[in-house]
């Protein structure tokens, strides 16, 4: 693969025109798809340019360009180690704290390369939050704090910490059941309940974007779909991008979703398509369960 | 010792070894299922040779036979249906599998609605009385209908399985045979006289032109299914022209 | 004919006879190991009542000092304030520099140089350090603070040398508990924006304690009852004193003092010494126990 410049290694057609085949009559080219709703004016978007992921000198992560739409929910989706972790981990740039790993390329949050020269990565974490598979609430700390400790870590505004943490446990579905034990440890909550914890806890800062890595793995099935109503309503407040491993997550949950291949995106468009006749056929090998 | 077909060699049961693919399971269910769906048509094709026979015989047994021999289409039919059902609950099929569930089950409410068609055309039969008022020209012009009907039947088959979206539209060109026969037919039933034993005769083969041409029709379906499992789009096969539908599955 | 065994009617599910001997003699061995290492400990515990309680009860014990009156019975000999308090003093000024410098270091392993050859070879040094009888780090206080300076003896030298003592063991035990706080804790935190100073001091510490405590219980044990190192460097000296700055009396050198005399009240004062000793480590043990007990449940 000759790399020459940042769209190296998309291999497919990434755009939603649809490419006339080699069919006969039956097929013409089919008309643009509808366009999504007009993003409401506090939709923040996030592109990745040329998205490169190193650890040392070897490469994850292979040229992306990607968009993610406001307020929308985007899956991606692959095998075990294709990159899908690595690349999610780059746009809130958490992915350089690996010692010896490093990114190249811009990625873009409205407009801001998040990669700027004079960048402060503090800024970039409370604007991007990240839900990580096992829910981590820290141990030292009550319910409250944990859902404070986002603020007072980052620094944010000491006062009015009653309320963030009340809207932000609302956001996160938790309020009604925590409302009462607020000053209970974190731990005592059962899994689903600490992973929603998490989720008010990356709320509470009101980040612009949401990263989410395989949030249900470690979940029950009820536990799992709660979850995953929360984001069907989440999505209003922010733009949300899904790593899950689970396909019919994917479908339940996502607007659009992404597949990713040994670090290359494959092809991506609306989760109906990519569920019902992706085009291309590594795709449709691996939703159909035919590798990976 | 015939040499096995490639299905039946899929079919055959894993050895120790392990599965070869993710969902060997699967796909052999998903196969199994297509040949029993596919396996209808053959039903059909049966159903539509005896009672193109006891048309020209006017055996009334045979329209007989036919007419409770639906039961096995109907049957086909169930178990179809129960296997799609089982498959979309247990196994989740998506993309290039989930079009072909979809279309298999178009398939046997096809077989189904062809089976019933010829029930129709064996309940016709005795309606005409044991020595019916014959016109050689309206038989004959029957019995050619009944030859591109089934026909298109066995080609729907064919077209299905080997996935040949160019087999299947040609199925077009051949039912437009069949309708411009049917044309015939009525305006020769028109023209057959005074005579109300042999208007009533004639009124009557009417009705089994139509059955046959009915039969053309849900076959040309069944072609519309095969560009619909390898393309993903839904097409129209209209007549003269073949025009994409725009589809549901397209666009945000 | 008799009923079938057991054995006969479990068929293959019969327990093998070879098998539960081996697993009997097992277990018999594991016991035995466990009660021969524990018949010393008894012996030492039982010595140290019977011959320690009995100077405890004696008037004055813990509230006079010894008066370095030895060779005459009837004349008084004293008790061990002096050493209790001299042993506290110089204990928790080793625990104030050698606690908070061996976290920094296991902080700096662990957050920050984790991986790097630089850690690796910190870490080589400091369990070489575990390892150095303790009379090294009363020697090298001796010459550099005693002969090099000139000076004399001086508590706060014993103190010294007793961190120096200290301080592999916090670090070791340190780093131990940081390495089991899960780096899921740190990303998360991290993702929140957290600066990565702050990731440490507001979340693994605080998670961290209670570990960290009983590796530092452990060096502060360790220390107390260290005798050559203060031999060298905090001398002693029989009245109590809280200047850290002259010589300063302590249990161990104490207990050493007094071991050899020919007078039996003043070997007795050593046992209610060595008991003494025992005694705080136990109260020291505890009183950790309690802290952390609370701190892990709020």
């Amino acid at each position: 693969m000759t790399s020459d410049g940042p769209t190296s290694g998309t291999t497919d057609v990434v755009s939603d025109q649809r490419t006339t085949g080699s069919l006969p009559d039956a097929v013409a080219s089919s008309p643009a798809p509808v366009s999504s709703p007009i993003a409401p004016a506090t939709g923040h978007t996030v592109r990745l340019e040329g998205l490169r992921a190193f650890y040392g000198s070897a490469e994850q992560v292979k040229g992306i360009d990607l968009d993610f739409e406001a307020n929308h929910v985007t899956a991606i989706i692959g095998p075990s180690g294709c990159g899908k972790s690595t690349m999610v981990r780059c746009i809130n740039r958490m992915h350089e704290e690996i010692p010896g790993a490093h990114a190249e390329g811009r990625v873009l949050l409205d407009d801001v390369d998040l990669y700027g020269p004079s960048v402060d990565i503090v800024a970039v974490r409370r604007a991007v939050g990240m839900v990580f598979q096992k829910p981590n609430p820290f141990p030292t700390m009550s319910i409250f704090d944990n859902v404070a400790s986002g603020l007072r870590l980052s620094g944010g505004k000491r006062r009015g910490l009653q309320d963030s943490v009340e809207s932000a446990l609302r956001g996160a579905g938790l309020w009604e059941e925590v409302k009462d034990r607020l000053n209970e440890p974190g731990l005592g909550l059962s899994g689903g309940q600490q992973q929603r914890l998490c989720i008010a806890r990356s709320l509470a800062v009101q980040p612009e974007v949401l990263l989410m890595d395989e949030p249900c793995s470690a979940l029950d099935p009820i536990a799992t779909l709660k979850i995953e109503e929360l984001i069907g309503e989440l999505k209003q407040r922010v733009t949300i991008v899904i790593v899950t491993h689970n396909m019919q997550q994917a479908g339940r949950v996502a607007d659009r979703t992404a597949f990713m291949l040994s670090g290359d995106l494959v092809e991506v468009g609306p989760t109906q398509e990519i569920f019902t006749n992706p085009r291309d056929s590594r795709t449709e090998e691996y939703v159909t369960g035919k590798f990976g | 010792m015939s040499p096995e077909s490639s299905a039946e060699q899929r079919l055959r049961a894993p050895t120790m070894a392990g599965p070869t693919t993710n969902r060997a399971h699967f796909q052999a269910e998903l196969q199994e299922l297509e040949l029993r769906a596919l396996g209808g048509l053959d039903l059909v094709v049966e159903q539509l040779d005896r009672v193109l026979e006891a048309l020209e015989h006017q055996d009334v047994e045979l329209a007989q036979m036919v007419i409770t021999d639906d039961d096995r289409i109907d049957g086909r039919y169930l178990e179809v249906h129960q296997g799609i059902l089982s498959l979309l609950a247990r196994q989740a099929p998506v993309a290039g599998d989930l079009r072909l569930v979809a279309a298999l089950l178009h398939v046997i409410m096809h077989v189904e609605r062809m089976g019933d068609q010829c029930v129709n055309i064996a309940k016709l039969i005795p309606l005409t009385g044991h020595q019916p008022p014959v016109r050689e020209e309206l038989l004959s012009s029957l019995s050619r209908m009944g030859g591109y009907a089934r026909s298109e039947v066995i080609e729907s088959k064919q077209a299905f399985a080997a996935r040949d979206v160019a087999q299947a539209e040609d199925l077009v060109r051949q039912d437009r045979e069949i309708n411009r026969i049917n044309r015939e037919i009525f305006r020769l039933a028109i023209e057959v006289g005074d005579d109300p034993d042999v208007r009533e005769w004639a009124m009557t083969m009417v009705l089994v032109a139509r059955a046959l041409e009915r039969v053309g029709d849900n076959a040309v379906d069944i072609g519309e299914q095969v560009a619909f499992v390898v393309t993903g789009l839904f097409s129209e096969f209209a007549e003269g022209a073949v025009v994409p539908v725009p589809s549901p599955a397209t666009g945000a | 004919m008799a009923a079938p065994t057991v054995s006969e009617s479990l068929g293959r599910f019969a327990p093998s006879p070879a098998r539960r001997r081996k697993d009997r003699a097992a277990r018999t061995t594991i016991l035995v190991a466990t009660l021969v290492a524990l018949v010393p400990l008894a012996f030492i515990l039982y010595f140290l009542l019977s011959k320690g309680l009995s100077a405890w009860f004696t008037s004055g014990f813990f509230t006079t000092d010894p008066t370095g009156n030895t060779f005459f019975a009837h004349s008084s000999i004293g008790g061990i304030k002096s050493a209790i308090l001299g042993t506290i003093e110089m204990v928790a000024l080793a625990s104030v520099i050698s606690i908070p410098l061996g976290v920094g270091v296991a902080l700096w392993l662990v957050e920050y140089g984790r991986g790097t050859i630089y850690a690796n070879v910190v870490r080589f040094f400091v369990d070489v350090l575990t390892g150095v009888p303790s009379i090294i780090f009363g020697l090298f206080i001796y010459i550099v603070l005693i002969v090099g300076t000139g000076s004399s003896y001086a508590g706060y030298k014993g103190a010294l040398a007793l961190s120096l003592l200290m301080l592999p063991i916090v670090i070791r035990s340190a780093e131990v508990i940081l390495l089991l706080i899960p780096d899921s804790l740190r990303e998360s935190a991290l993702a929140l924006g957290a600066p990565r100073w702050k990731v440490i001091f507001s979340v693994v510490l605080p998670t961290a304690l209670p570990g960290m405590l009983t590796g530092m219980l452990l060096a502060v044990a360790r220390a107390a009852g260290e005798t050559a190192p203060l031999l060298f460097t905090a001398a002693a000296t029989n009245s109590t004193t809280f200047n850290l700055g002259g010589f300063m009396n302590s249990l161990p050198v104490q207990i050493y003092n007094d071991v050899t005399s020919p007078t039996p009240s003043v070997v007795n004062r050593a046992w209610g010494a060595a008991l003494t000793l025992v005694a705080l480590i136990f109260l020291l043990n505890l009183v950790a126990r309690l802290v952390s007990r609370r701190s892990r449940l709020r």
